[in-house]
């Protein structure tokens, strides 16, 4: 009984010493660790917005570009990333999440339009689970760099705003380079991107145009 | 009591003849999964040694006062204890990292070395002794890591540290960035060092 009583207490006391420690740790960083995750998705949204900070940048000077350069708003519960131009009169373009199942697992991105949401400025991808030198190959520039410039209209006749087709000559401007030995990815991109793309026009777009 | 060794002793036998990876074959999860970049297994390294190292300690000073029935979990207790703190040191400092270790820092809780030296070494030996062999098990741990490193992210990716090694034109193997090909570079590894120096009878019998 004596026994049993001592391992409960020895457990006991070695668990609260040990749970005290790691909450201390935990408090000590929680900052840090937001800090860096908010710095992350800035980065993310300067990037597509076309005002990139430099990538050994400090986290502060993101911080502050962010601040100076970029307004978030909420339309229909969604958010929307608003940047403005050096001297903060004019817009630059809209930027918004977008995300989806990629082949392995969930792919997170951020895209932007222009101001009369007619062109794609920029899109990346930042977290992700394709497979290394294949799937994960979205976030190479190579890759994003097309997106530039698209047209967010469906060409007459098509359902979707853009196509991912094998890499070769003779493509439509709607139709871009998908990625080589990841179909799988490629078609989970352009499912998605697609669609919330569509969904911004459809939803978002037209309340804001309301307003 | 096991009979203590001498610090050489144990750090051969962490590094060499008891190597946790390459004689024991223990915590191949990791081994295969944080190898395509070694700078993601310089970090990973960084964590297992401290994890390794400081639990077999506790659980040396520990080892005294803990009862035999409920030393298992006193033991988890510790190990998840430390990886936490590992875990959110590396999300605070080197959060791109952080992110591309993803689980695999978590899962350090399980690997088998870790409880493996608890068990084995630090709960019938002294606080010093336990906490050198958790050093020389988790750096023969990592050493293994780096040379699989070292073969795996030339040949995948063309760089080393992110530094272009390969000849221009080079054409990377897509398969040594993915579990196949460390399970290959794993397993010609453990079997050249097994069979070209065997240590256990068994290795000797099948090296012949």
């Amino acid at each position: 009984m004596k026994k049993r009583l001592y391992s409960i207490v020895f457990m006991f006391v070695l668990t609260f010493f040990f749970a005290a420690a790691v909450s201390a740790v935990k408090v000590y960083n929680e900052e840090r660790i937001q800090t860096n995750q908010q710095v992350k998705l800035q980065r993310i949204i300067l990037k597509v917005l076309g005002t990139p900070v430099k990538e050994k940048a400090p986290n502060r000077e993101v911080i502050q570009t962010f601040e100076k350069r970029v307004k978030p708003i909420e339309v229909k519960r969604r958010a929307l990333y608003v940047g403005y131009s050096e001297d903060g009169r004019s817009i630059t373009g809209y930027a918004f999440s977008i995300g989806g199942s990629g082949f392995w697992g969930p792919v997170y991105g951020m895209v932007s339009v222009d101001p009369e949401a007619s062109r794609i400025l920029g899109i990346a991808f930042y977290r992700h689970s394709e497979t290394p030198g294949l799937g994960a190959r979205i976030t190479e520039p190579w890759f994003t760099r097309q997106f530039k410039g698209l047209s967010v209209f469906p060409v007459e006749g098509d359902k979707k705003i853009f196509y991912l087709k094998p890499a070769g000559p003779g493509k439509g401007s709607n139709e871009l380079d998908a990625i080589t030995g990841a179909t799988g990815t490629s078609r989970a991109v352009e499912a998605f991107v697609n669609r919330d793309l569509d969904r911004f026009l459809r939803e978002t777009w037209r309340q804001m145009k309301r307003e | 009591m096991a009979k203590t060794l001498s610090s050489s002793q144990i750090f051969l036998q962490g590094l060499w003849n008891d190597n946790p990876v390459l004689r024991q074959i223990l915590g191949i999860c990791s081994t295969l999964a944080v190898t395509n970049l070694l700078v993601n297994t310089l970090v990973m390294n960084a964590g297992l040694i401290f994890t390794v190292a400081m639990s077999s300690l506790t659980v040396s000073i520990l080892r005294n006062y803990t009862p035999m029935k409920i030393r298992m979990m006193a033991q988890t207790l510790i190990i998840a204890s430390y990886v936490i703190i590992v875990d959110i040191a590396i999300a605070a400092y080197l959060p791109d990292i952080s992110e591309a270790l993803g689980p695999y820092v978590g899962l350090i809780i399980t690997n088998c070395i870790v409880m493996g030296r608890c068990e084995a070494y630090a709960k019938n030996n002294p606080p010093w002794p336990a906490f050198l062999d958790g050093l020389a098990m988790s750096l023969g741990y990592a050493a293994v890591l780096l040379i699989i490193a070292v073969i795996r992210e030339p040949l995948g990716f063309g760089t080393l540290l992110g530094y272009r090694v390969m000849p221009e034109g080079f054409t990377p193997w897509t398969i040594m960035i993915m579990a196949p090909g460390a399970f290959f570079t794993l397993g010609l590894f453990a079997w050249f060092v097994r069979a070209r120096f065997p240590q256990s009878a068994e290795e000797k019998k099948r090296g012949q």
